[in-house]
């Protein structure tokens, strides 16, 4: 893989878990699976990629982890926020505005810039 | 929103990292296939399919292990260093809370660390620390070797052979100190001991003059113009510190010198010395056997001091077997500089060091009872957080930690006694230790308090860890709240401190005990003369160079002489070059017996009588050997020496009179066993170049000249009217009936008023005595107060564990009562204990004495190591104290109240 774009995914996917986790604890199965649910499958992660990238956000101590039941009586370790996990998903939600504002801007532009070299 | 801190760590106490990883991505797995299965697909295809969904399953497994690993290896260091804040927190409080407690043992502690630190700074800054000069560790000294074995100073012309036939130095100077001349052209007269150096002296130590120059080359040779070259303090407090210092002359020893450069602060050697001149501006003295001076080399690259060794002997030898019995050197020595210097007093201050250790680990020995006894009232807190989970660990830690605040409390402390206990130490004036000036507690010193203050505290919280909890733990939970203290084995302990504690204190104070008796025989000492009572009037003139000075010199003394007996209360006045007990200054030599006063002949010149001298020595009937010394009327009856036989130096022996002598009871005995001395016919005209011969008319009795301890030596006396130029240095001696103290601002007054330009140096007898003894009353005064400290300390330690075991026995003892035991058999109950414990003690203590003391040996006079007396003393004096301490707790337990004790029960 590009090196460009495990970044871009990266940061991306990071985003996404702690949107996902917003929402309230979950193991990592129901964060998958909540991800597959609003993207109506299109985006198709390898599913293991998600685990490391919990990990990490528990290392930041953006998430923190308990083993507790599932739903149908098995051990399973559920994540959730921390304070500063919220904060920093604050953070990057206003950044991704931002950045989709920006870009959104540059794509839908219909004039040609004012000056430029000419060719 | 942050969960409590104590969540954190539920988990990690045998957490596995691996395990959890495997469990859940298998359920991540696991759920994906049932997942599957309820859409319609077979069981393996819903587990295909959920592998190719989750990609790589062990390569995440390892990436998710590796950054959990990471997580928990940073969240136990976070908890150690919470865990250990927590414990600083507790142990701070409690400490405060209780306060008596954390003064006693802060405060023994820091009297061992602050002794320790004290004599450990004295012993970096006196035997570790590198001199102050450029690789210091490559200048040595240098000596001639005589056919006994012994090392000695050079003549010029050996030294002359032996730095032409040596390799093994870089540079290689020959140096004379003379401990006082007179010096004026400074901003007043004033008198400083002066070395005479030769030309490499500067190469060999290393160190260029800071203000100035060195000597030019036309300044060291014969005749050239005198040039002077002076040390800071000088510099600064002679002639005012300022540049205008360069260029000056100073006038000492009949000539004008020019200052040309001062030597950097800290320069010291010859230690003392404030002036150095070129020793090549005088004649070089052809004699062979004219012993004057010291050699200082600095090694060549990459010489050692073994090959140094080596090549000077070599040479020796060589010039031994071309001069034969013209020189007496056969061998030569080299050895390091600094060990030279501070070798004599290493192993004294080792001693004291290894005391100052002794007495440290006794008071570890105090504070570790004190914290057993502490740790005993919180048995049941203890007991309650290991029920809770607490690991034995973690209760160690909280010891170790509780101890080290404790530690390093008394270290700060100790620094601050050790800082002031160093400044009570050199103003001890212990005498003969070189450097003194320089020390503080350093760097060095501070690190090395620092180290013992760390050690100790891993000492006290190992002992009190492991003996105040494990056991004491089961205990209490079993005998729940009856007991408030702890089990046997914690008894046991704190009885071996005890014992510890009294056998470290008894080998203390033996070591002091030992010193004592000895300084006491050192006092008792007779010198052969009276030592109270006189003053000293020590005075430098120039050495007089012809007749007429020496003429001079003989007036100015015996008009001195007169002056000073007609102060009031004075009974005699004398005078000698060389004073009993004052290093320096002292000759000897071979003298002849002449069969009459005109066997020389005509000779004047002592040149020309050499080859008669060395014909006439070959004789052993003709030959004597004795000190010369320079002394004059007067001397004798000042000093109360006794006349034994004949007339003492009278009016009559005028300059120009018959030449007289007087020997010493010793000489006469050994030199003459069967004869009767006066009459003999003497020649002796190697010391002074004077060939006229004495003839000997009294005989003195013996005096300790070397020092105290030393037995008299032969002496011969001659009279400074008659031989002025072996008296250029002169101790006038005073007695009176009165304190002698009270003359020394007319004797002042009256040297200034005859000779403005000899500032005398002025003490008394009794100080010179004294200061030739300083070096053993200051080992006394330290082992002393360890011992007395150490003493202390034991009082406190027994008293402690006495009352505690009483507590312990309380019910036994209320039994005992109950059932008729009277007041004494409880008493003799308790202090029988007690003796018991510190009799083992003492028992120990004197085995390890016997074979500590003799590391005192050298320091002993009149006393044997193993001094019965000294022994019995102490060990009945510490089994006195250890029964005293016994005697309050054994009262209380004599008068405890049956019916309340057993109605606890």
């Amino acid at each position: 893989m590009a090196k460009g774009r495990i970044d871009l995914l990266q940061g991306t996917l990071d985003l996404m878990i702690l949107k996902t986790l917003s929402w309230g604890p979950m193991h990592g199965y129901a964060v998958a699976r909540w991800l597959q649910q609003v993207t109506d499958d299109v985006l198709r992660v390898e599913e293991g990629t998600l685990y490391p990238a919990l990990h990490r956000l528990e290392e930041l101590e953006w998430v923190e982890s308990e083993w507790g039941v599932s739903e149908n009586n098995r051990r399973a370790k559920f994540y959730r926020l921390t304070g500063a996990g919220r904060a920093q998903l604050r953070a990057s939600l206003s950044d991704w505005s931002r950045l989709v504002e920006t870009v959104g801007k540059v794509i839908g532009a219909t004039a040609r810039p004012a000056s430029g070299v000419a060719v | 929103m942050t969960p409590p801190a104590w969540r954190r760590y539920i988990r990690f106490w045998g957490e596995d990292v691996r395990a959890d990883v495997d469990d859940e991505l298998a359920f991540h797995i696991e759920m994906r296939t049932r997942d599957n299965v309820a859409a319609g697909m077979t069981p393996d295809e819903a587990r295909a399919e959920a592998l190719g969904r989750f990609g790589d399953v062990g390569g995440i497994a390892g990436e998710c292990r590796t950054i959990d690993d990471r997580v928990q290896r940073r969240r136990r260091r976070v908890e150690l260093v919470d865990t250990v804040l927590q414990d600083v927190r507790y142990a701070a409080r409690s400490l405060a809370r209780s306060t008596g407690f954390t003064a006693a043992a802060v405060l023994t502690l820091a009297l061992g660390i602050g002794a320790t630190t004290a004599i450990f700074s004295v012993v970096h800054g006196v035997l570790l620390r590198p001199l102050p000069y450029p690789e210091s560790e490559r200048i040595v000294r240098a000596w001639q070797v005589n056919a006994e074995g012994n090392r000695g100073n050079v003549s010029d012309a050996n030294f002359a052979d032996l730095r032409a036939g040596s390799r093994s130095f870089s540079a290689l100077a020959e140096m004379a100190l003379s401990t006082a001349v007179s010096v004026t052209g400074g901003d007043e007269p004033v008198r400083v001991p002066q070395a005479r150096v030769s030309r490499e002296f500067i190469a060999v130590m290393g160190v260029q003059p800071a203000r100035g120059r060195a000597f030019l080359p036309e300044e060291q040779q014969l005749g050239g113009p005198p040039a002077v070259l002076v040390s800071h303090d000088f510099w600064t407090r002679h002639l005012g510190g300022g540049s205008d210092a360069i260029g000056r002359t100073l006038t000492f020893g009949d000539r004008a010198h020019t200052v040309v450069g001062v030597m950097p602060r800290g320069f010291d050697y010859p230690a003392g010395a404030q002036l150095w001149v070129p020793r090549e501006i005088d004649p070089l003295n052809t004699s062979r056997t004219a012993h004057n001076f010291q050699m200082v080399g600095r090694l060549a690259d990459g010489v050692s001091i073994a090959q140094a060794r080596a090549d000077l002997g070599a040479v020796a030898r060589r010039v031994k077997q071309e001069l034969g019995d013209a020189t007496w050197m056969v061998d030569a020595d080299v050895a390091s500089l600094r060990d030279e210097l501070v070798g004599g007093v290493r192993p004294a201050l080792l001693v004291l060091l290894g005391a100052s250790a002794v007495l440290l680990v006794i008071a570890c020995a105090n504070v570790a009872n004190l914290l057993l006894a502490k740790a005993a009232t919180r048995q049941r807190e203890l007991a309650v957080r290991r029920a809770l989970g607490a690991g034995v660990g973690r209760l160690v830690q909280q010891f170790l930690v509780e101890a080290l605040v404790l530690s390093l409390a008394a270290g700060a402390l100790g620094v601050v006694l050790a800082a002031w206990g160093v400044r009570l130490l050199v103003a001890l004036e212990p005498g003969n230790v070189p450097r003194l000036g320089e020390i503080g507690v350093s760097g060095m010193g501070l690190a090395f308090a620092l180290g013992v203050a760390a050690a100790t505290a891993v000492v006290l919280g190992l002992v009190t860890a492991t003996r105040g909890s494990d056991d004491d733990l089961r205990a209490s939970l079993a005998e729940g709240q009856r007991s408030s203290s702890g089990g046997v084995s914690s008894q046991r302990t704190r009885s071996a401190l005890v014992v510890v504690q009294m056998a470290m204190t008894l080998v203390l104070l033996v070591g002091a005990g030992l010193l004592a008796r000895s300084f006491l025989r050192l006092l008792a000492v007779d010198p052969g003369y009276r030592t109270d009572g006189a003053l000293v009037l020590d005075v430098a003139l120039p050495w007089p160079e012809d007749d007429a000075a020496g003429r001079r010199q003989v007036a100015l003394y015996d008009e001195l002489r007169s002056r000073l007996r007609a102060l009031p209360g004075v009974r005699a006045v004398g005078g000698i070059n060389a004073l009993p007990l004052v290093w320096g200054n002292y000759s000897d030599g071979t003298f002849l017996i002449l069969t009459r006063a005109d066997e020389m002949g005509d000779i004047r010149d002592i040149r020309e009588a050499i080859p008669l001298f060395e014909q006439l020595r070959r004789d052993e009937s003709r030959i004597g050997q004795a000190s010369y010394r320079v002394a004059g009327p007067g001397y004798f009856e000042a000093m109360e020496i006794p006349l034994v036989r004949g007339r003492l130096f009278e009016d009559r022996d005028g300059y120009d009179a018959p030449h007289v002598a007087v020997i010493s009871e010793t000489l006469a005995r050994t030199r003459w066993p069967n004869e009767d001395p006066i009459g003999k016919v003497i020649q002796y005209g190697n010391m002074d170049g004077d060939l006229r011969a004495f003839t000997i008319v009294g005989v003195v009795g013996d005096v300790r000249e070397a020092s105290l301890t030393a037995e008299p030596q032969p002496v011969f006396y001659a009279s400074y009217r008659q031989r002025p130029s072996g008296a250029s240095r002169f101790n006038f001696v005073v007695q009176r009936a009165g304190d002698p103290a009270a003359l020394a601002a007319p004797a002042r007054e009256i040297v200034r008023s005859l000779a403005p330009d000899v500032p005398p140096r002025i003490r008394t007898l009794d100080e010179i005595v004294a200061r030739s003894i300083a070096d053993r009353r200051f080992s006394l005064v330290l082992l002393g107060a360890f011992g007395s400290a150490a003493l202390l300390l034991a009082i406190v330690g027994v008293y402690g564990v006495i009352s505690y075991l009483v507590t312990q026995r309380e019910r036994e003892i209320g039994i005992r009562i109950a059932l008729g035991a009277r007041t004494a058999d409880v008493r003799r109950l308790v202090v029988g204990q007690a003796l018991r414990t510190a009799a083992i003690g003492v028992g120990a203590g004197v085995i390890v004495a016997l074979a500590a003391t003799r590391l005192l040996e050298r320091q002993l006079y009149g006393v044997r190591p193993s001094d019965p007396v000294t022994f019995m003393a102490i060990v009945s004096l510490l089994l006195a104290i250890a029964l005293a301490a016994a005697w309050l707790p054994a009262r209380r337990a004599a008068r405890t109240d049956p019916s309340s004790v057993l109605r606890q029960a």
